[in-house]
């Protein structure tokens, strides 16, 4: 970092803003045809209707739900980086901050469509809506999935904001080098920074409010998720562990996505001297952190059932640990609470395929604790006569798929438009 | 600004451009501005800058959010005036979800309007006298001189370490 000036962090990031070569726009052009199946998978289930998915009873939230969740927390982490670590001024937090809160805005969109999509009439969204939608009728806000609108949106527009409002400045570094077309568009972007002493009195207090109003928000939207599921009498579901359980959760798939994207991405651009070794070895701590707290979760809620003399909550346990999805409940276990305490050594946390293949594991068990807990709860409910199993279909796969091309494609898209790690956060480490 | 000669001293490092600072407050020279490609308290420091008021319109904003979103839910509860789950028809412990979510996004809505108004946020216009290399890799602060100092205020620049961009009135 020591051998880094402000000449040098401005040359290597404004250097991959240059026009992308041909492989990188095959592989956008791969990603797109897999958002083109996801989308196609979709208009086949609007046309035909929501019987095409897995989801029937007692199962009737599936994957759209698992991706709902499973997105919403990707996002979380990225927040936790830009705003939380920047309350805390910890400096290793820059190199990464820009792309873990790109990660947070794609995640947010993506995490967004899914209800739409689970919505089946999707035409009729606007029933969520505040407005009044049918003879004057408005939406309940005692309804947990009120509480879910609301928050998710609040949560979309406030991290767009925060990532927008970082950028002005490097936005204006890239008009004040580019040329042409370019050079016009950074113009219209940047709003018209040019960082007099003025301009940065008012940014820095209204970045800091920013930052300040972000970590609460944070912390509510994964509660109000997991209320989705906690205000529920479900069993497996109605526990008060839920909020604090989802939001670390939350914030460890977060961080192994964060790893996910950054590993490549400082290979590819060359930014091994920005994102160093140590930030990467600094985030892989923070997942031992919350891999223990989820661990901690997963733990208390055996305890719970058994502790509680419920027999149904006794079943539902037992048979999430033994039943007809267990081969998912121990991916789970394994992949978000003993791969991670790999990283308590320090040469795997310093070895970076380790990193990253462990990292990619994280993100495979946080998706299938979301599918254990939305899943496994209804589908083993209070009355033996109503249980039943649930299996995606194709469908499911294809608009899931789709997603998954759908938050690659734009996060490539991002790395070659827009500065992919913060210059101006970057001056301020090594000045 | 006023008429006479500006010369803007480049600096590339943030203990000089404060050095630089300090000699310009001592002299008769008219300071105008810095531009850098950092926020630098170091420098906001030495202009002894106020606080911003930013805060009170995200204070503004944040008031009116949690007034709003607990007037929406009562609004919305009162129009359908039937009890769900038990729970009384002004339910106010799950409307305070609402109260705090919306309290945030409005106060962010009054930090963004507070920023935008303060820092004179969007301007397409061309700033006078402005040097592209700070927002890269200078510190650089505009000062303006009657036309036969012009030599003194390099110097003060120079001393400080500097280097000299000097403006003609159409740059």
């Amino acid at each position: 970092m020591s051998q880094l000036t402000y000449a040098s962090i401005d040359q290597t990031i404004l250097d991959t803003l240059s026009p992308a070569k041909k492989y990188y726009w095959a592989i956008v052009a791969v990603l797109f045809l897999g958002v083109l199946f996801g989308a196609v998978c979709w208009t086949y289930q609007i046309f035909v209707g929501i019987g095409v998915g897995g989801q029937n009873n007692p199962v009737a939230w599936g994957t759209y739900l698992i991706n709902f969740v499973f997105w919403v927390g990707i996002a979380h982490s990225g927040t936790l980086i830009s705003a939380i670590l920047h309350l805390f001024r910890a400096g290793w937090r820059n190199p990464i901050a820009r792309a873990a809160e790109t990660m947070t805005v794609f995640a947010v969109c993506i995490a967004g469509l899914f209800p739409f999509i689970h919505l089946g009439r999707v035409w009729q969204v606007y029933y969520m809506l505040p407005i009044p939608n049918q003879r004057l009728l408005w939406p309940n806000f005692i309804s947990p999935l009120m509480f879910d609108v609301i928050a998710i949106s609040t949560y979309l527009i406030v991290s767009t904001l925060f990532w927008y409002t970082g950028l002005l400045p490097d936005l204006a570094t890239a008009r004040d080098r580019a040329e042409g077309m370019r050079k016009k568009i950074y113009r219209i972007l940047s709003l018209g920074w040019t960082g007099t002493h003025e301009q940065w009195r008012h940014y820095t207090r209204g970045y800091l409010f920013f930052a300040a109003l972000a970590t609460p928000l944070v912390i509510s939207v994964h509660s109000v998720v997991s209320w989705d599921f906690a205000l529920g009498i479900t069993p497996g579901w109605h526990t008060t562990i839920f909020a604090p359980y989802f939001v670390a959760g939350a914030i460890h798939s977060g961080l192994a996505m964060v790893l996910t994207l950054v590993i490549p991405l400082r290979k590819i651009f060359g930014f091994e001297k920005m994102i160093t070794t140590d930030v990467l070895e600094n985030v892989a701590k923070t997942i031992v952190f919350t891999g223990l707290i989820v661990g901690f979760a997963y733990a208390t809620e055996f305890f719970i059932a058994w502790y509680s003399h419920n027999i149904v909550e006794i079943e539902s346990f037992r048979w999430r640990a033994v039943g007809d999805y267990r081969l998912e409940f121990f991916i789970m276990v394994v992949c978000n609470t003993i791969l991670p305490l790999f990283f308590l050594f320090k040469k795997i946390r310093r070895t970076i395929p380790l990193l990253l293949g462990i990292s990619l594991f994280v993100n495979l068990g946080m998706w299938y604790e979301r599918f254990v807990i939305i899943i496994g709860g209804v589908a083993h409910g209070f009355s033996p006569h109503a249980w039943g199993l649930y299996r995606p279909t194709g469908i499911e796969y294809g608009i899931m798929l789709g997603s998954f091309c759908l938050f690659f494609f734009f996060f490539l898209l991002f790395t070659k438009h827009l500065p992919s790690v913060s210059m101006t956060e970057m001056k301020e480490t090594v000045s | 600004m006023n008429p006479g000669q500006y010369i803007m001293g480049l600096f590339k490092e943030e203990d000089s451009t404060v050095n630089a600072i300090n000699e310009l407050e001592k002299s008769s020279y008219q300071f105008h501005r810095v531009n850098s490609p950092i926020p630098s308290h170091k420098i906001m420091d030495a202009l002894k800058l106020k606080k911003s008021k930013v805060g009170w319109f995200t204070l503004g904003g944040g008031i009116f959010g949690f007034l709003g979103g607990f007037a929406l839910a009562i609004y919305t509860a009162v129009q359908w005036n039937l009890i769900v789950g038990g729970k009384p028809v002004v339910a106010i412990i799950p409307f305070v979800v609402v109260g705090f979510e919306a309290t945030i996004l409005f106060a962010v809505f009054g930090n963004i309007i507070g920023m935008l108004t303060q820092t004179r946020l969007p301007s397409f216009k061309d700033l006078e006298h402005y040097d592209p290399r700070c927002s890269g890799e200078y510190f650089g602060i505009l000062a303006s001189c009657e036309p036969g100092q012009t030599e003194g205020l390099k110097d003060l620049f120079k001393k400080s370490g500097g280097e000299i961009r000097t403006f003609s009135e159409q740059s």
